[in-house]
């Protein structure tokens, strides 16, 4: 193995210099919010914006450790630091619920979070695994064992409950989906339990990212239809419900693809096509009718908060007092902003907007820099992610590419939800916006996130795995 | 498969979603007007209405707290601009020294902390903060300023509501309000400067349910004329809510009467309806008039004096001060002497003036003759074989079984525990056990012979007025209580669920009978020592207690209940210094008993108990 001569040889320029910028006016932001008269020194540590200077200063100092360290470290004792996080989400359930859930290990602000951690180990972990695999030979237990690794810590995080971090889980998805891991051997083996079907091979497995997309959609638009009643013209009186609808058109489209293959198709699949769409026809039904249901048990404050963002309800002064708000912040913003320090409805003292320096950062910082400074905000955000990808797609070790795309996708699912939770997009998901909401745990976990792969990339001209 | 250009289809996911927001955000931001014209309402405009406490009303539904509605000039400095001091001080009156001098009062009212960096002294007040310039103005006052608040940006009216004591008496319950302090405000955000919450009595007790829920007013500043309007017609506002009115249990003539017939005395009178167990008075003497604690200016003026007061007013004796209870104590060690099978109705003991001193009376045969007469020997002998029931051949072990079972029963009459009242402050009284002997003598050190004086209310053992009364309650119901409280209903939905659980004693019902027989004769029959409380026309049952103090003359004590059939009323009278308890406490328990009974007492008793008048020595 031959080793770069200096540490700073190789460092990634780029997403370092993004990293400070987005760490500069994130405690700018911080420091404008909560801003108090009596103590203006950012370094205050009875104010949140000094706090947050400590966590900044103990997450570089923690930075120049992990670089201090040789990476291959990382890579022998992943096993051993996720399973050291999967203890502590264990351990962190029995400890006393804060805000009715179980998610610190410690007392308060000298605790920690064991989430956070979960994130890094599990991407370390996965990165290990894949990057052992054959891609071309695959099994079922391949990619069972790769949810396997996925499914434990998000079992537990659910537990908590933490239905933002559960979510954030779901990114690593798409890692799956790059690095080729395929469901199509399940799929294959569930086909042909059906007679008649002998399929050799099928897409449907390994083009999971698209199709779940296509899933999403349909159930987006189950939920939106969910309470409305259609009429159809040939039957006028008679009205059926939004799922009903769609499982109706469904139909169509099932009898209609029938009717096209039997035209285009030879006599010998027309049994197997026919098997196909009825199939298909069914899960896809069911899972509308599932998704029906299970809507209508979610607890009282999820359903609200998805009604709310799909527009089926509005209640502003009510449950959606907090998006209502947070939105008018934004808007306010206006083209150029009102200023710094002028953040007038989602300062922390004019208290319009609650989390306005945790879940709702972003609300002061559009209003203070309008949409000129949104928009650069945005392209920030966007440039570390795409650099992330950069850099893992030029990596030579399975390793790294797979562990840069779990940071980058991460990264990725908390600055969307975050400020799309911001501007009404999405649902109200207590996620915080990274290297901006205040909170030492976030800002630690995401710099170690940063700086661990800045370390494995500086490596990459030595052939770890 | 080519794998590598699935990053593509990544890449278009993540351009896709932050082209979406770049659209949306220019939507919200540049284009749509809705969110900054709402932005700006919500923002700038929003004003909290406070509503009127809830008041309190007695059980017949008189009032005995209410509102009386005030004006207060506020000020939020960080609204000034260039405040002309001259004219702004010409408008209400004051020299323009005096309003600067009230500015650097507000400030400093506020406290100070430390900086710890410049290690300067930095004060809490906020300039965006809203303070109480002027408080308590009439509504004249305010009408004549309030014409010209335009010109004074920053200063606003508010309207208050002081609390206003139609009958002037029962400050020990109902209590008094002041302004919050900081560390209140700092803990419960419903609470602004200058708030005012209960501080004390059933006003701090149940502040939750008396200070109701602000309301919230959006108004916006109209294009023609400068004033304030409502925002869309009021559809964000949510209107305030008066606090819920409380009906107590109590009878505020009864009160009245009660706190005149104690007048030049110190001591307490508590009553109770035994069915409900709501206290129907509560007399602390000497005390004070409410109306004296209500406002700023008045308790800053008053607090001091009456805190330094001779006889301390605002000490609330009925359920602070532990007295040693006497002979009325007698009534409880019957009651567990019969029901541990120790004695029995007819149980006869001599009066051996050796073993405890007594006056003159008859034999006692039994356990009615034993209270009629109130002998304490015959006490005496009862609660030694209440605690030496030979359970151990070691006399000091003994002891001990039978002085902690005796705490038991004691504690099942709710003696030496806080009965739960719902004012805070109650103390427990005191029942000793064996621990506590154990501390003074060593540990089984000690046997009945030590703690003798205990058997007839002397000694050790201590209780409140409060406790003293609800021993009549429980001697009336035959072996159960509520725990008195005062508050009978609030908001018209009943008291709170804890004074509607039935404490029962360990006291089964049949073993109380001789016991009320004996009570009726202390008062209704030769020899008995409460004759003084006997009523024509209604049978009054009673205990008289000569309490010995060691400072000066004994004080006297009574507890009586009546009507001995579906009794109606329980009293405790306690008055200091006043010698034997026949001759002071019992007339005055039974002037209330017929007070409240009948509505009209006979004016040759109400005469020599209005004139007494006790000296009382320096010192409590």
């Amino acid at each position: 193995m031959r080793k770069s001569n200096s540490l700073l040889a190789h460092v990634d320029w780029p997403l370092l210099a993004s990293f400070f910028v987005l760490l500069f006016f994130g405690i700018a932001t911080v420091y404008s919010v909560s801003f108090s008269e009596e103590h203006p020194n950012v370094f205050s540590l009875s104010e949140k914006y000094g706090k947050q200077m400590i966590w900044l200063g103990i997450s570089l100092f923690l930075g120049l450790i992990i670089f201090l360290i040789d990476a291959s470290i990382y890579v022998k004792y992943a096993l051993l630091f996720y399973s050291a996080t999967v203890v502590m989400l264990i351990v962190v359930l029995f400890m006393p619920p804060i805000n009715g859930a179980r998610a610190w290990i410690g007392i308060g602000s000298m605790g920690i979070q064991p989430a956070e951690f979960a994130k890094i180990s599990t991407s370390l972990l996965l990165a290990k695994y894949i990057s052992e695999l054959i891609i071309k030979q695959q099994t079922i237990k391949t990619v069972l064992y790769a949810v396997g690794i996925l499914f434990i810590p998000s079992i537990l995080v659910a537990a908590q409950p933490d239905a933002g971090t559960l979510i954030v889980f779901s990114s690593f998805l798409f890692v799956l989906y790059r690095e080729g891991l395929t469901f199509d051997p399940i799929i294959l083996r569930l086909l042909n339990l059906f007679r008649g079907l002998k399929f050799k091979s099928t897409w449907i497995g390994s083009h999971f990212i698209p199709v779940l997309f296509v899933f999403l959609l349909l159930f987006a638009v189950t939920l939106k239809l969910n309470d409305s009643l259609f009429e159809l013209w040939f039957f006028p009186n008679i009205k059926i419900n939004g799922v009903l609808f769609i499982v109706l058109i469904l139909a169509t489209l099932s009898i209609l693809s029938i009717v096209f293959f039997r035209v285009f198709s030879t006599k010998r699949d027309r049994p197997k096509i026919l098997l196909v769409i009825i199939l298909g026809f069914l899960i896809l039904s069911s899972l509308v009718f599932l998704v029906n249901t299970s809507f209508n048990h979610l607890a009282k404050h999820q359903k609200n908060r998805i009604e709310l963002v799909l527009g089926m309800k509005e209640d502003p002064n009510g449950n959606d007092y907090n998006r209502n708000r947070a939105m008018a912040a934004v808007g306010s913003g206006g083209l150029t902003g009102k200023g710094y320090k002028k953040a007038s409805v989602s300062s922390v003292r004019s208290n319009h907007v609650p989390e306005s320096e945790t879940d709702f950062i972003f609300c002061p910082f559009a209003e203070e820099w309008g949409f000129g400074g949104s928009i650069v905000l945005i392209l920030v955000y966007l440039f570390m992610v795409l650099r992330i990808l950069f850099i893992a797609e030029r990596q030579r070790s399975v390793f790294i590419r797979v562990y840069a795309y779990c940071v980058a996708m991460i990264l990725f699912y908390h600055f969307a939800i975050n400020i799309g939770m911001n501007i009404g997009l999405a649902p109200v998901i207590g996620i915080p916006l990274p290297f901006f909401s205040y909170g030492g745990s976030s800002v630690i976990s995401f710099s170690i996130m940063i700086f661990l792969l800045l370390k494995l990339d500086s490596n990459r001209m030595d052939v770890l795995r | 498969m080519n794998l590598e250009n699935r990053k593509y289809v990544i890449i278009a996911f993540i351009l896709f979603i932050a082209s979406v927001y770049a659209f949306r955000l220019f939507y919200m931001q540049v284009i749509d007007d809705t969110w900054v014209l709402r932005a700006q309402e919500i923002a700038e405009k929003r004003k909290e209405v406070v509503p009127p406490r809830g008041i309190i009303l007695d059980r017949n539904g008189k009032k005995v707290v209410s509102n009386k509605t005030y004006y207060n000039l506020m000020m939020v400095e960080e609204k000034f601009g260039r405040l002309d001091t001259i004219a702004f001080a010409k408008l209400i009156n004051w020299s323009p020294l005096e309003v600067r001098k009230r500015f650097e009062e507000i400030k400093e009212k506020e406290g100070y902390y430390v900086n710890k960096r410049t290690n300067k002294k930095t004060s809490n007040y906020q300039k965006s903060r809203a303070y109480p310039f002027l408080k308590e103005l009439s509504l004249d006052e305010i009408t004549k300023i309030a014409l010209k608040l335009d010109e004074f940006p920053g200063f606003y009216e508010e309207v208050a509501s002081m609390r206003n004591y139609p009958f002037s008496n029962s400050a020990n319950i109902l209590g008094y309000l002041n302004e919050a302090t900081r560390e209140e405000i700092d803990l419960d955000r419903y609470y602004k400067p200058g708030s005012n919450l209960g501080r004390s009595g059933i006003e701090r007790y149940y502040e939750k349910e008396l200070r109701g829920r602000k309301g919230i007013k959006y108004v916006v500043t109209s294009a023609t004329n400068n004033a304030l309007e409502s925002y869309a017609n009021g559809k964000y506002d949510t209107t305030a809510q008066q606090g819920q009115s409380l009906t107590l249990g109590l009878d505020v003539l009864l009160q009245e009467y009660g706190e005149k017939l104690m007048q030049n005395k110190r001591g307490c009178i508590v009553a109770i309806e035994p069915s409900t167990g709501e206290i129907l008075c509560l007399v602390s003497s000497p005390s004070y008039d409410p109306n004296l604690l209500v406002g700023r200016k008045s308790i800053s003026l008053n607090y001091p004096q009456l805190l330094k007061m001779e006889g301390l007013p605002l000490f609330p004796r009925p359920l602070q001060s532990e007295y040693p209870p006497g002979s009325i104590f007698k009534l409880v060690q019957s009651l567990i002497g019969l029901q541990e099978g120790v004695i029995q109705n007819n149980s006869s003991f001599v009066c051996n003036k050796g073993l405890v001193g007594c006056h003159n009376h008859p034999t006692a045969q039994s356990v009615s003759e034993a209270v009629q007469y109130s002998c304490n020997p015959y006490f005496y002998a009862v609660t030694k074989k209440i605690i030496q029931q030979q359970k151990s051949k070691n006399i000091n072990a003994d002891a001990e079984i039978g002085l902690n079972l005796w705490h038991k029963y004691m504690a099942s009459f709710g003696l030496g525990i806080k009965l739960g009242t719902d004012i805070s402050g109650e103390k427990p009284g005191l029942i000793p056990n064996s621990i506590y002997y154990d501390k003074w003598y060593g540990k089984n050190n000690w046997s009945f012979s030590t703690i003798s004086s205990n058997s007839i209310g002397q000694g050790e053992v201590k209780l409140t007025p409060l406790q003293m009364a609800n021993i009549a309650v429980i001697i009336a119901n035959k072996g159960w209580y509520y725990a008195p409280h005062f508050v009978k209903s609030i908001g018209g939905k009943g008291p709170h669920k804890k004074f509607t659980v039935k404490n029962i004693t360990m006291v089964e019902q049949k073993n109380f009978d001789p016991v009320v027989e004996g009570m009726r004769r202390v008062v209704n029959e030769a020899g008995g020592t409460g004759k003084l409380a006997r009523l024509a026309d209604i049978v009054v049952c009673g205990k008289t207690g000569t309490v010995q103090n060691p400072h000066g003359e004994d004080h006297s004590c009574f507890i009586a209940f009546a009507p001995m059939i579906n009794p109606k009323i329980c009293v405790a009278v306690f008055v200091e210094n006043a010698g034997a308890g026949g001759t002071w406490a019992a007339p005055i328990a039974s002037l209330i008993i017929e007070k409240y009974l009948k509505q009209t007492v006979n004016p040759e008793r109400e005469k020599s108990i209005l004139e007494k008048h006790i000296n009382y020595v320096k010192g409590p």
